[in-house]
């Protein structure tokens, strides 16, 4: 999928020239006027990057980033601001920003930030993609399988699995054997790995 | 008696030859009816006279008044037989001399021999005395006559009745008998004549003396009539001021040793102050001047009031000029304190206006900020075009939207400038809409810092007011920057603009905002100079464009907005179309 530079800016010049100026990495651009427009067109499955006023009427860039966080948007955000104060920047980096540019400012640090920020995107939204497909194949384990799974993920061995869980060794053989094959991993370093992605 | 008249030509013709050789002697005697009547009564005196002095001959000459007069005036005559009235004109205008005044034997004294009776029909019982006759017809015998006028003009005078004002006057002339007539046929209410012509009449058999009335009559038993006046001198005979003393002397003497014919004769003069009382009454004959007086004679006669007067007018005179002096420096210096007060006010506005847009310049840096950046953007994308040799459609559309923003940059800084620059305010029809446009073009950058939504109702086709736009802008802008301090710790921070035409031919604009509305107290101080709730406030903003919008001859007012907050609404006049 390829991955968007969104504009979010209320001055339609503003607006206008981002696009004009991005337009030129060769990416889709999309233009909004305000922060309800982009969330009413926005594709929470696809990669972007997205260059955010902070002051705008009505929702503001840094209300807009917090709803995409609590929406665990894999959007990167570059904030611009006619007039940012260091609480504001500050909070919009704590956020996960991925800059914060006072305007005027150069082209060459926007486009470098968007560029990285649409790499990051992608590789987010291809990581949250594994994640979503792990997280399937979790629940495609029964129960007793996802425990035993908890367990080796920890690096017990087998007997101490059968007697925390109180079945027999055999048992437990049995269920691991389902566990790797359902997982698709291959060692207990790589179901571990998947684990980790999965939690993301 | 004019059957007398050939006996006396022919006594004339008879003394004539003996006269020759003797001094000529003209005595002009009044013919106040006729000049053969006079000629014949004072036949006796000439003869007197011709006889008395020898070597002179004696001529009457009889004339009316006026030839009289000028008689006497041309020296032609060297004596006058006159009334008493004209001798007294004669004697004030011509320094003539009484000599003897004419007496009748056994008759009234001559001092008191002369009346006149204002005659009534018996049978008029409303005419009950002069003062009866306002409004009345009455006739006399002519205005200058004096038994068959003046005397009676004295006693109605007295009587406070102007009889050629207050009554309708008619002049008959002579004969005399003439009036009695008139009265009795009723062609007139009263006539004046003179006094015992009634009775003559009477005893000639000629009128009923019961057919008539006395007006008023007086005391005078001596004359043996009845008058309605008091009574005057008679006759005098008086000599001209040229003619010798010596023969005044002899004429004199001669005069006095007459012996009395059919009952007349001369003696001595009487005193005629009553005839001079008379006339300085009535304001006639020498006393004339009394009525119609020269600018000489009031100057002579009152000039200590005329100098009061002179003095009064130059004090009043100087007063003027002081006055208006002190008007005119006192006009100049209201007129400068004015322009000072103005300057004053000019230079607080324009204060007021660089403290407004201090508050409001970061929002504006921003505003100015916007269309840099967005050159740049197009500027690095035009760049990266050319670079990669691709687009040109692109780099021309960035290029001309370079050019429009900067355009737009340069509007900002425009305005701007237009705002604080100092200037006389230039009241022209202009668009309200359009300068609310403008502000909130300025404004918004402030509104969007603040979290304020801005919402415009503007009424359609509002028609243009007369007011000066930076004043507008400046009541304007100062409303909404109030209106957004207001709203600072609002939860809802809502801001209305508002334009309306309204009843009285004025366009409304109001700002309403959601904050926490007006207290009491700065309800009460909103307009007062140098109240203020911000701790940086300087407190002008208010009561300036207050004054700005009463200059324009609007209004600005507060009130609670209907959604909570307050509501500041400025009124401007419509511009007058002319026909």
């Amino acid at each position: 999928m390829t991955p968007t530079i969104f504009v979010v800016d209320d001055d339609d010049a503003m607006r206008h020239s981002l696009e004009f100026l991005l337009k030129s990495l060769g990416q889709p651009v999309a233009c909004f006027a305000s922060a309800e427009a982009f969330l009413a067109a926005w594709n929470p499955d696809a990669p972007g990057c997205l260059v955010l006023d902070v002051r705008m009427p009505g929702m503001s860039g840094l209300d807009l980033q917090r709803e995409l966080n609590e929406r665990a948007a894999t959007l990167s955000i570059v904030f611009i601001s006619g007039h940012g104060d260091i609480p504001m920047v500050v909070r919009a980096m704590r956020a996960g920003a991925m800059d914060f540019l006072e305007k005027p400012f150069n082209d060459q640090v926007l486009l470098d930030h968007v560029t990285a920020g649409l790499r990051k995107s992608a590789k987010a939204c291809e990581a949250a993609r594994r994640a979503a497909a792990l997280r399937a194949r979790i629940d495609g384990l029964t129960a007793r399988e996802r425990a035993v799974m908890g367990l080796v993920a920890l690096g017990k061995p087998n007997k101490v699995i059968a007697f925390e869980l109180d079945i027999s060794i055999k048992t437990v053989e049995v269920h691991r054997a389902h566990v790797m094959e359902k997982m698709g991993a291959t060692s207990v370093a790589d179901l571990t790995r998947m684990l980790v992605e999965a939690e993301t | 008696m004019s059957r007398f008249v050939p006996f006396a030509l022919a006594l004339a013709v008879l003394i004539w030859p003996f006269a020759l050789g003797a001094a000529e002697v003209r005595v002009g005697v009044l013919a106040y009816r006729g000049a053969e009547r006079a000629a014949f009564e004072w036949q006796p005196t000439i003869r007197h006279l011709d006889r008395a002095l020898p070597d002179h001959r004696f001529h009457a000459v009889p004339l009316d008044i006026p030839s009289l007069s000028k008689a006497v005036e041309d020296g032609r005559v060297d004596f006058v037989i006159t009334n008493p009235g004209h001798y007294v004109e004669l004697e004030a205008g011509h320094r003539a001399t009484r000599l003897a005044t004419f007496e009748t034997v056994g008759g009234p004294k001559p001092s008191a021999a002369i009346g006149s009776a204002v005659l009534v029909r018996a049978d008029r019982g409303d005419l009950d005395g002069l003062a009866a006759l306002a409004g009345k017809r009455i006739a006399g015998v002519l205005p200058e006559a004096f038994g068959g006028f003046r005397l009676a003009w004295r006693e109605m005078a007295a009587r406070g009745l102007d009889p050629f004002r207050d009554s309708r006057l008619v002049f008959l002339g002579f004969p005399i008998e003439g009036i009695v007539e008139a009265v009795a046929k009723g062609e007139v209410d009263a006539g004046i004549v003179r006094a015992c012509l009634l009775e003559r009449m009477a005893e000639e058999g000629r009128v009923r003396i019961e057919e008539f009335r006395v007006l008023d009559p007086q005391p005078s038993g001596a004359l043996g009539c009845r008058a309605s006046t008091r009574l005057y001198p008679d006759w005098p005979f008086a000599k001209h001021a040229a003619t010798p003393d010596g023969l005044a002397k002899r004429v004199g003497i001669a005069l006095l040793s007459m012996p009395p014919t059919d009952g007349h004769a001369w003696t001595v003069p009487v005193d005629y102050q009553p005839v001079h009382d008379l006339f300085r009454e009535l304001k006639i004959g020498p006393y004339e001047h009394l009525a119609r007086r020269t600018f000489v004679e009031v100057l002579r006669d009152s000039w200590p009031w005329l100098v009061a007067a002179a003095a009064a007018v130059a004090w009043w005179l100087a007063h003027v000029v002081r006055v208006e002096h002190l008007v005119r420096r006192r006009t100049d210096e209201l007129k400068a304190a004015h322009a000072a007060a103005r300057r004053q006010r000019d230079e607080m506005e324009h204060g007021a206006r660089l403290a407004l847009l201090g508050e409001m310049a970061s929002s504006i840096a921003h505003e100015i900020n916007q269309p840099l950046a967005a050159i740049a953007n197009y500027a690095s994308g035009c760049q990266r075009r050319l670079s990669a040799g691709a687009d040109p459609e692109g780099v021309a559309e960035g290029l001309r939207s370079i050019a429009g923003q900067a355009e737009r940059a340069a509007g900002i800084v425009q305005r701007i400038r237009d705002f604080v620059r100092k200037r006389k305010p230039e009241p022209a029809a202009i668009d309200l809409n359009a300068v609310v446009r403008e502000s909130l073009d300025l404004f918004r950058a402030v509104a969007t810092r603040r979290g304020v939504a801005v919402e415009a109702n503007l009424a359609e086709a509002l028609p243009p007011v007369l007011a000066d736009r930076i004043q507008v802008e400046q009541v304007l802008l100062n409303l909404l920057q109030n209106a957004v301090d207001a709203m600072a710790a609002a939860e809802r921070r809502h801001l209305a603009v508002t334009t309306a035409a309204t009843a009285n031919r004025m366009v409304e604009v109001a700002v309403a905002d959601t904050g926490p509305g007006l207290s009491p107290e700065a309800r009460s101080r909103l307009f007062e100079p140098f109240f203020t709730t911000r701790p940086d406030g300087l407190g002008l903003g208010l009561s300036l464009s207050r004054s700005i919008a009463e200059a324009h001859g609007g209004r600005l007012r507060a009130d609670d907005s209907p959604g909570g907050g307050a509501r500041f609404a400025f009124t401007l006049p419509i511009v007058e179309e002319r026909p």
